[in-house]
């Protein structure tokens, strides 16, 4: 029940910020979707969650173009990033990647679309209840890059008039994939 | 007095409103952000959240060295390296140092309103180094040539075809002003540099001391391209970012964006801490922690809670004084009551000057600063300081200091203007034109004539008759209440008899002290501060009433400030502060008697207009309403109730009479637009300034104090 009430506010607030909220089931329904959203360069960096579901053959052996070697170069190109969640909050729709490696942070700053596993179990209630996770990954790591994203890139800078993709995602898709992994400080 | 300086202050104004395209986009821009902060505040306890701000920025600020030894050794024990810059200049040159030893030919900036504040661009191009801004704003100031406007939207004071012809030069070809067009060449002429750069530079909005991090919160991603693609990050920030834990940290990040933009979150909180991992090897990290006036600030008992703030821009959205002019005639390069604040401390009192002058003191802003911070008196006690610095002109220090603390002499000299008066009014109540150079005073308003017999010279004459008065009060009059509007004192006595209430007129009371405040002349307040306890205290009355709230505000609140240190007088002030109350606030707490009005009063289409000072200030504003609707009238809310009418006393009369005509001409747009056919209010200044400019227009709207519709209930 609470998790039902916690994913319905999430997917809610996601989608007011400009988020896309889908349900996939398995690993053949997340390569569909990124195939669905380009023809061209996906950046898949390495996290827990997609080794096991070994997302990088997936998508391979279904013919998707993967970034591999120079990553700097290759993320500025590929349409494409998919990455995992370490939680997620429900109030603001907020995503929250540990992203301190920097092949998570090229994915999901880059490229144009910005592809987001999310394990619904891993839906907090709020940036309050977030805040005892962010205080681990202090504590287990010396040096950290942590981010909360919440909808697309955005601006209003111009006759303040909120305009979508400024340097960031310009889409933020959000993949609820239940039983991929229920440890906050994984992604 | 700076005779050059003001004169260019005065071409600033004059160009602003020269340009009502700015305005009309600063006033919707107002407008929609009070909806979309309310909105985004409804689930949550604003006041609770910005308590919470408040409390733990003091905290900080009260161990300051505390916090920061411990910030800075968790930064280092990360691999950040931190330097602390006492000075603007000492940061300017640690980072343009840094640059030219690591051979940087190009830095890429996301927004820091510190290295504004710094000028660190210019710093940068002396060492050979390029700065690009990414963000968008910065990014179309950069190119204009220009300095912000606003804290949070730098470029708020542009339109999409100025930037269109900006971006038009970058490209080399026609770009159409299309904002989502714009946009994009925005993305992609900047992509680039982020690739390039050797060099990232950000700000930060708060450093969190347990962790020795800091968090950017934005919205656009340049941030977190800025921070991860080239080799160097530094991070230059003020050292008043620092909060205890990160609990406190997510109460800010809570609260910012929904004050800023009346957001929830905003798309991005980057949370940093120590070398991350960048390329091959580990990201090299400066920290750059900026003094730069801060300590001052910190050691200044009148003024230091400005530095709880979290830079959110909300009381420039607010203010009739910036949508007027905007944030470069009000600011420095902070803009806004804050900004006036922050500026004096960073920039100098001198850059300070004349935006402390203004202020029109109607706390707007200090109702949404989330931080809690009182920036009206901060910025009296600034004019103050500049007061002594500079001196008030010599008229002014004359009149309050020779006339007004001598209440025979002022007195005497008031009845002798309204026998001086009569070839301008012609016997009439109002001055239409002024003669010479005093003709600007007359021209968008008329003037209300000093009256025949004050309220002071004719009260013992007005019968009271009240067998067992339920209580004995005295009237606090005020100078308008006094010389200007003798029959709304009389109305009051009418009003009060009917409520079983004596009423007295304290014969020795003087000016409440506000004008010579506002001037920068303390001495002076302080010595009316006195006679007036004095005065009113002497037949120890139930209650002082007063009918003008900036009076109240005095009698409620300043007396007290100004004598809580002086043994003779503290106690009485306190005990003065105690028993004051506005009369309509009077009618309905103290003795719960509007139903004494019931159905009285002939109906009418009557708007009320919040004074300043009574909602914001004493808090009152249902009292009114539920006094003119219980007593038969019909209550029509205009628009903007609660903004100011632009009078402010001497900010309409001396200091700023161009920008006061501009905030009064929005007032009466909005009183006309709600059909009323009078406008009720509880404040004699802004009886004065709505009289004035809606006789001025020939406008058919009664302009009554809530006494004086009361009184005619009655009759």
């Amino acid at each position: 029940m609470q998790e039902e009430r916690l994913v319905a506010v999430f997917s809610e607030s996601a989608r007011a910020v400009g988020s896309e909220v889908s349900i996939v089931a398995d690993v053949e329904a997340v390569v569909d979707y990124v195939k669905q959203l380009t023809t061209c360069l996906v950046m898949v960096p390495d996290f827990a969650s997609a080794k096991r579901l070994d997302l990088v053959s997936a998508l391979k052996a279904s013919g998707v173009a993967l970034v591999q070697e120079d990553l700097r170069q290759g993320a500025a190109t590929a349409a494409v990033g998919v990455t995992g969640a370490n939680f997620a909050f429900a109030a603001t729709g907020t995503v929250v990647l540990e992203s301190t490696r920097e092949d998570i942070r090229l994915a999901t700053t880059l490229p144009e679309h910005h592809v987001v596993l999310l394990d619904p179990a891993k839906i907090l209630e709020d940036d309050l209840a977030a805040v005892p996770h962010l205080r681990s990954f202090h504590q287990n790591s010396p040096r950290n890059y942590l981010a909360y994203i919440t909808g697309p890139s955005r601006t209003a800078d111009i006759e303040r008039v909120l305009t979508i993709g400024v340097h960031g995602p310009k889409q933020l898709h959000i993949l609820l994939f239940t039983g991929l992994s229920n440890d906050p400080l994984e992604m | 007095m700076n005779k050059v300086r003001a004169k260019e202050y005065q071409v600033r104004i004059d160009h602003a409103l020269a340009t009502p395209k700015l305005q009309e986009a600063l006033h919707k821009f107002g407008d929609a952000f009070l909806l979309a902060r309310e909105k985004a505040f409804s689930q949550y306890d604003f006041e609770a959240l910005r308590l919470a701000i408040a409390d733990c920025k003091d905290e900080v600020a009260a161990h300051r060295q505390q916090y920061l030894e411990q910030f800075i050794a968790n930064a280092e024990a990360a691999g950040a390296t931190v330097y602390q810059a006492k000075t603007a200049a000492d940061a300017n040159t640690y980072i343009a140092e840094l640059a030219k030893s690591r051979g940087v030919k190009l830095a890429v900036k996301s927004k820091s309103m510190a290295s504004e504040e710094t000028h660190l661009n210019n710093a940068l191009k002396g060492a050979g180094v390029e700065a690009l801004e990414t963000d968008l704003g910065e990014w179309i100031i950069q190119l204009a040539g220009q300095r912000p406007s606003h804290m949070v939207m730098p470029a708020i004071h542009m339109f999409k075809e100025e930037v269109a012809e900006l971006f038009s030069k970058v490209t080399g070809s026609e770009e159409p002003a299309e904002i989502e067009h714009l946009v994009q060449v925005a993305r992609e002429q900047l992509r680039q540099g982020y690739l390039d750069a050797d060099m990232g530079i950000t700000g930060a909005n708060i450093a969190v001391a347990e962790t020795g991090g800091i968090a950017l919160i934005t919205n656009e991603g340049n941030a977190r391209l800025v921070s991860t693609l080239p080799k160097i990050h530094v991070a230059l920030l003020g050292v008043e970012k620092i909060v205890p834990t990160l609990e406190d940290a997510a109460t800010i990040i809570r609260t910012l964006p929904k004050n800023a933009t009346g957001q929830l979150l905003t798309s991005y909180v980057t949370w940093i801490r120590g070398a991350v991992p960048c390329g091959d090897g580990d990201k090299e990290l400066h920290l750059v922690l900026l003094d730069n006036g801060r300590s001052a600030l910190a050691e200044s008992p009148q003024c230091r809670d400005a530095l709880r703030c979290i830079k959110c821009g909300a009381c420039a959205n607010v203010c009739p004084v910036y949508q007027t002019v905007g944030g470069h005639v009000f600011g420095h390069v902070y803009i806004g009551a804050i900004g006036i604040i922050l500026t004096a401390f960073f920039h100098g009192l001198d850059k300070a000057a004349e935006i402390v002058r203004a202020c029109i003191g109607c706390r707007a802003c200090v109702t949404v600063c989330p931080s809690n911070i009182d920036l009206e008196n901060i910025i009296l006690s600034l004019r103050e300081t500049i007061g002594h610095e500079e001196g008030i002109g010599l008229g002014k220090s004359i009149v309050f200091r020779k006339v007004m603390r001598n209440r025979k002499l002022f007195h005497s000299l008031i009845r002798a203007a309204s026998m001086l008066q009569k070839p301008v009014t012609g016997g009439q109540r109002t001055i239409r034109h002024l003669p010479l150079f005093f003709s600007s005073l007359t021209e968008w308003r008329t003037l209300p004539a000093v009256a025949e017999k004050s309220l002071r010279d004719q009260w013992q004459k007005i019968p009271q008759k009240i067998e067992k008065p339920r209580f004995k009060v005295a009237l606090f009059g005020g100078c308008a209440n006094d010389f200007l509007y003798p029959e709304l004192g009389i109305d009051l006595i009418k009003v009060m008899n009917k409520l079983d209430v004596e009423v007295s007129y304290p014969l020795d009371q003087n000016c409440c002290g506000v004008p010579a405040l506002y001037s920068g002349d303390k001495e002076t307040a302080v010595a009316l501060a006195e006679q007036n306890i004095a005065a009113m205290l002497k037949d120890d009355p139930d209650f002082v009433l007063t009918t003008c709230p900036t009076c109240t505000m005095a009698l409620q609140r300043d007396f007290v400030e100004f004598l809580k240190d002086n043994p003779v007088w503290a106690a009485r002030a306190e005990h003065l502060a105690e028993i004051t109350v506005d009369a309509a606030g009077f009618i309905v707490n103290q003795l719960g008697a509007a139903e004494v009005f019931k159905g009285e009063a002939v109906p009418e289409k009557v708007t009320y207009h919040d004074s300043c000072h009574l909602k914001r200030g004493a808090g009152v504003w249902k009292e009114p309403r539920e006094l003119l609707t219980t007593s038969g009238l019909d209550l029509v809310e205009m628009e903007h109730a609660d903004r100011c009418c632009g009078f402010g006393g001497s900010y309409s009369l001396t200091s700023h009479p161009d920008i006061s005509k501009q905030i009064l001409g929005d007032k009466i747009r909005d009183i006309e637009k709600s059909g009323a056919t009078c406008v009720a209010m509880d404040c004699p200044g802004c009886m004065l300034q709505l009289r004035g400019g809606l006789e001025k227009q020939e406008k058919d709207i009664r302009v009554k104090h809530t006494i004086e519709l009361l009184a005619e209930a009655l009759k």
